[in-house]
């Protein structure tokens, strides 16, 4: 469906953008402007009642019903078939214990990290393959837009606000692709979880480290790269500091060949990555309880290996892939705290139908 | 007639009306007193209010340090259970340090919290976060709510610059937690 360019009105567009703006409702970026006749169309689609709240801030005492996060995919420049994956990776971070507390409001500024699987993303033109990290791709960038213009006008936690970010992140409401099911080895990251088909894996991220890695056929070799990277002393706080990867597809298939499920993988950086106590002394992290920060201890026994992860769940650590089968380019995902390890399913209207007959219908 | 343009923030504007705070009756001294700590579990936080505690008992008549907890959260704003037990256990509360995003909003908003259920609060933030402090205290209805702060930051200091920096601090802590009120 398209409207014939004679009939549209650029210079009205242009106004109802300023309006916008001048509201404070736009991160930086140009919005759509929403309107009842469209926002009602994405709450169809998502086949939910419009006044459904699917979250609550405590601390700023502000709550998102199912029609203000359709306002807000709208204006994030959503089309009404992204809503249900906007509600679903919505949902999931509800589910992650940073965003309950501090995580949108913290120093750190830590970005979503939306993974979906299942046959939506061909469905939505979700892009799973080069250049997953982006840009270009209007499903991929505006999800996770969404997610970031809720934040920031439902909750109303703005930069040098409530939001308290001291840099920031690069890709923070950036980051949100598909898993390259076509080119991975293993089964769709969600399945692996329990939730096969249409699902949305999140966490909040601190940021996205890449390994460069074309030098070595040997799966241990390959590994220990990234172990290295995932030990560095700059990304530790407490005792331990999580991470994940998001494995390209050449990375995934030498690892898979060489006989490495994603436990295997896990396993292996669990154990091997970190440093040693007197590398972490160099740095005044050397010593850490069970509950408070690390700080400079007595670097005794020097050579002792302090891992940087705690000890491998597959319910920790979350190994995806996407990306082109073009070179061996991967990225460590670091967490800002830790993960749910539940995927949600993604329910369009049609599901919801059959599976609530009531409320669809009284919604539409 | 053109479709409306929808608000995204779901919320109604709120016209502006002179800064109200909120502001348990005081004592005019603490002699006496009961004295809270609530500690928010960031770094040299429990250091920096034992120390103050201690200061406040010794120099300024204090009884004892009735009650001390850690937050479980501290970026949550305490709930009516804590506020109770504080209530119950002291007469005036000491918190922070707010030197983080979100603990800093929180400690703000606990103060206003004690200061509703008719405890003396004073709240200690690092300068570093005077806007979000500004924003809680809004959020929370208090706008004209005031707290203490202190250079940035306090995390990375050593034992001996904390209990300085309480001491630095106490005159406007027993300030705050005394004046207006009748000896």
């Amino acid at each position: 469906m398209s409207t014939p360019t004679e009939t549209l009105d650029p210079d009205a567009a242009q106004a109802a953008i300023e309006h916008c703006y001048d509201q404070g409702w736009s991160d930086g970026l140009p919005v759509v402007p929403a309107t009842q006749p469209l926002v009602d169309d994405f709450v169809a689609a998502a086949g939910r009642p419009a006044d459904e709240v699917i979250g609550r801030s405590p601390q700023v005492d502000r709550t998102v019903t199912v029609e203000l996060a359709a306002i807000n995919a709208v204006m994030a420049g959503c089309r009404p078939e992204y809503f249900p994956v906007v509600l679903a990776a919505w949902e999931a971070l509800m589910r992650e214990r940073a965003t309950n507390g501090g995580g949108w409001q913290s120093t750190s500024g830590p970005a979503p990290l939306i993974i979906v699987n299942g046959p939506i993303r061909n469905v939505i033109g979700l892009n799973s393959a080069g250049g997953a990290f982006g840009p270009g791709f209007r499903a991929n960038a505006t999800i996770s837009r969404a997610i970031g213009l809720i934040v920031r006008n439902v909750y109303g936690i703005q930069p040098h606000g409530l939001e308290q970010a001291t840099q920031g992140l690069p890709g923070r409401w950036q980051i949100c692709f598909g898993e390259n099911e076509e080119e991975s080895p293993w089964a769709p990251l969600a399945e692996e979880l329990g939730v096969p088909g249409d699902a949305v894996t999140t966490t909040l991220l601190r940021t996205c480290e890449y390994v460069d890695n074309r030098h070595t056929p040997d799966p241990e070799q390959l590994l220990y790269d990234f172990a290295d990277t995932i030990g560095r002393s700059g990304a530790w706080i407490f005792k331990h500091a999580m991470a994940g990867v998001v494995f390209c597809p050449e990375h995934a298939q030498l690892l898979a060949s060489a006989g490495y499920s994603r436990a295997d993988v896990a396993a292996f950086l669990s154990e091997n990555a970190g440093r040693t106590t007197g590398q972490l002394a160099r740095a005044g992290k050397d010593f850490a309880n069970d509950f408070g920060v690390r700080f400079p201890g007595t670097a005794e026994d020097p050579d002792a290996f302090q891992r940087t992860m705690p000890p491998a769940d597959p319910k920790r650590m979350i190994i995806a892939v996407a990306g082109a089968r073009n070179a061996g380019i991967s990225m460590v995902v670091r967490y800002f705290a830790d993960w749910s390890g539940t995927p949600v399913p993604i329910r369009a209207a049609a599901d919801a139908a059959s599976a609530a007959p009531a409320s669809a219908a009284a919604t539409g | 007639m053109p479709n409306a343009i929808l608000d995204p923030t779901g919320r109604t504007v709120v016209e502006e009306s002179e800064p109200a705070t909120v502001r348990a009756p005081r004592r005019g001294a603490l002699t006496g007193a009961r004295v809270g700590l609530l500690d928010n579990t960031k770094h040299n936080a429990m250091l920096f209010l034992q120390e103050v505690g201690r200061l406040l008992v010794d120099e300024h008549g204090a009884d004892e340090v009735s009650i001390v907890e850690t937050k479980r959260s501290f970026s949550v704003p305490v709930d009516d259970e804590i506020v109770a037990r504080y209530r119950k256990s002291a007469d005036v509360v000491v918190t922070g340090v707010g030197d983080c995003g979100s603990c800093s909003a929180a400690a703000v908003a606990d103060g206003i919290n004690f200061e509703k259920a008719g405890v003396p609060a004073a709240v200690v933030l690092t300068d570093a976060f005077t806007t979000t402090g500004h924003m809680m205290a809004q959020v929370q209805g208090a706008p004209g709510y005031e707290w203490i702060t202190t250079e940035h930051p306090v995390a990375v200091l050593d034992e001996e610059q904390v209990r300085e920096r309480a001491r630095r601090l106490l005159p406007q802590i027993v300030e705050t937690l005394t004046a207006g009120g009748e000896q």
